[in-house]
């Protein structure tokens, strides 16, 4: 039996014994585990497909919304081609066809193994995975189509979208809650909380902002509630259990302290629904639902710092593990995202700093770091350590794993950097009344080029990634790799130990 | 008219009241009992003794006194190629 690639099942009696025997595991135990990998292997194989395509698809149309920032005339005669519909169908893609799908097909590995249960309902599970991205499909052709609910990060009309999206999300969520009810491990490791919590809230939020047609300033106040929430509530709490679970797994050793991790879940789930209304400062809504909404993102700090603490105090001192890790590499550098996004939101949200950002390519870079930095680079992370074990053999390429995270580093650092300097030059130019609108466009032109570089880097490297998951999975089963690990010859600067013959 | 200021007060007195109501009934159901346990749940006997190339000696010795005799990882254990 070959690899961490352990395979999905189908072992006889004598080679689980053996198995079993040589990871000092009683054959039980092992056959549960075994049973409980398998038990959610096609329908994470599935979603972990689709993202992927939507992943390729979004980020060319990232690439063409950002083109057209420097490139004004750029494929402007056909309507569905114009900025307004490109930029906003690369969001629907990128945030519900990728991560989402991304991160449900992780939550959905873990799930059986966090509870040593199998996946109840798998079928539903994978049904309900088909049904949102027909959800997504629907929603993306009505975008392009210019037929939208027209607020943002829901704009997918009501009627096209969100049947399929709340049936698949629901039928998803049902399958994980019966899992949970059939657990069979005594106690909830932290990440359980993360999943579980994020499949309540994602139906609420969704449900809430959908159902009813707000309007007005009502309307502007529940659609920051929906689109900051489910960054928080959806995308984050999802990508922070799975980080919970990759680090310590890798490095052999439990989190640096289970109750910070504890404390920084349900300061999260308690004081994170008030942050929205920050992204209304100067909006046409009470000041004191901003002004709370505003103390309550300097909160955020409390589970950020909780957060932060736990995940960079477990790594410290096991930094040569990121050269044989690619997993590792990519979730521990999502967690440093995750802490400078938090805390770089919550300062933001500040009058004095908002007042130059607002309106300007920094929420952009923004969002990115978190989007990208954070939730795609934990995604990736996950996937290079559960598709192995999926397929049962291991990543082919450790070329290729290089090229895609350095391509991936490189090209968000690029565009974070070159965009965050884009738009605090654009938010001067734009405070300053002696100077005209036009001066802040010119003056922020090298960085939208920069934006431009970055994100064809990040494009490039989704193709390499896509390549390589693609000969992954048309590799026979037990298939020999590489013989050394993608990062072997790079020396971190923090890594201590004296090798051998180095 | 629905003033502006009500549905977001509502919804976030929900978004913050349920979770402080979970978190009730998972102490009095006894989930935050033995914390440490709960830390190594995901940790199986196999992962504590698994040979990591990056750790120090010291750290390798503390691991096999705790644990045992190391052993030497698969193929791809750690997320990627070997």
């Amino acid at each position: 039996v070959s690899a961490g690639a352990i395979p999905e099942g189908g072992l006889t009696r004598v080679e689980i014994d053996a198995v079993a025997s040589g990871r000092g595991l009683s054959p039980a135990e092992l056959e549960a585990r075994l049973r409980a990998d398998a038990s959610s292997r096609q329908v994470v194989l599935l979603l972990y497909s689709v993202a992927l395509g939507w992943l390729l698809i979004g980020s060319l149309f990232g690439d063409l919304a950002s083109f057209k920032l420097h490139w004004p005339d750029l494929l402007t005669s056909w309507a569905p081609l114009t900025f307004g519909r490109v930029r906003t169908a690369h969001l629907h893609m990128v945030n519900y066809g990728w991560a989402t799908a991304a991160l449900i097909g992780t939550s959905l590995w873990l799930f059986p193994r966090l509870v040593h249960a199998e996946l109840k309902g798998a079928r539903l599970a994978m049904l309900g995975g088909v049904l949102f991205t027909v959800g997504v499909l629907l929603g993306i052709i009505g975008v392009l189509a210019g037929v939208n609910d027209g607020m943002e990060w829901m704009e997918g009309n009501r009627w096209l979208t969100a049947p399929f999206l709340v049936v698949g999300g629901g039928l998803i969520g049902l399958s994980l809650f019966r899992t949970a009810a059939a657990r069979k491990a005594e106690h909830l490791y932290v990440s359980v909380w993360y999943i579980l919590g994020s499949f309540v809230w994602f139906p609420m939020l969704y449900l809430t902002a959908k159902i009813y047609p707000w309007s007005g300033s009502t309307s502007a106040a529940v659609n920051w509630f929906y689109a900051h929430n489910v960054l928080g509530f959806w995308l984050t709490s999802m990508s922070v259990g799975a980080a919970y679970y990759f680090i310590p797994k890798v490095l052999g050793r439990p989190i640096y302290s289970y109750q910070l991790s504890l404390l920084g879940f349900w300061s999260l789930a308690m004081f994170y629904s008030l942050n929205g209304m920050h992204h209304l400062v100067g909006g046409p809504i009470p000041e004191w639902m901003i002004t709370t909404s505003i103390v309550a993102s300097i909160f955020m700090f409390i589970p950020v710092v909780a957060t932060g603490i736990n995940l960079h105090m477990t790594v410290l001192g096991r930094f040569g593990a990121l050269r044989y890790s690619p997993t590792l590499r990519f979730v521990v550098l999502g967690g440093l995202a995750y802490t400078a996004v938090s805390l770089q939101g919550s300062l933001t949200a500040l009058r004095e700093v908002n007042r130059i950002t607002h309106f300007t390519h920094w929420t952009v870079a923004h969002s990115h770091v978190g989007g990208y930095g954070f939730v795609t680079f934990v995604a990736f992370g996950a996937m290079y350590y559960i598709v192995p074990r999926l397929v049962g053999h291991e990543w082919p390429s450790a070329r290729l794993i290089r090229w895609h995270f350095n391509l991936a580093l490189a090209g968000i650092a690029i565009y974070v950097v070159a965009l965050s300097w884009a738009g605090v030059a654009q938010g001067l130019a734009l405070l300053d009344p002696k100077l005209p609108f036009q001066f802040s466009v010119v003056r922020a032109m090298p960085g939208l080029y920069g934006r431009s570089v970055g994100g064809v880097l990040m494009t490039l490297a989704h193709f390499v990634f896509a390549y390589h998951f693609w000969i992954m999975l048309r590799a026979p089963r037990g298939a020999a790799g590489p013989t050394r690990p993608p990062f072997h010859e790079a020396q971190p600067l923090l890594y201590a130990v004296e090798e051998p013959g180095r | 008219v629905v003033p502006s200021s009500l549905p977001v007060i509502i919804l976030t007195a929900v978004f913050s009241l349920l979770p402080a109501l979970i978190l009730f009934w998972a102490y009095r159901r006894g989930y935050f009992r033995d914390l440490d346990a709960q830390s190594r749940i995901i940790l199986e006997e196999r992962d504590m003794q698994l040979e990591r190339p990056w750790e120090s000696p010291v750290e390798r010795l503390t691991r096999e006194v705790a644990h045992g005799p190391l052993v030497e990882p698969e193929r791809g254990e750690w997320g990627g190629a070997s």
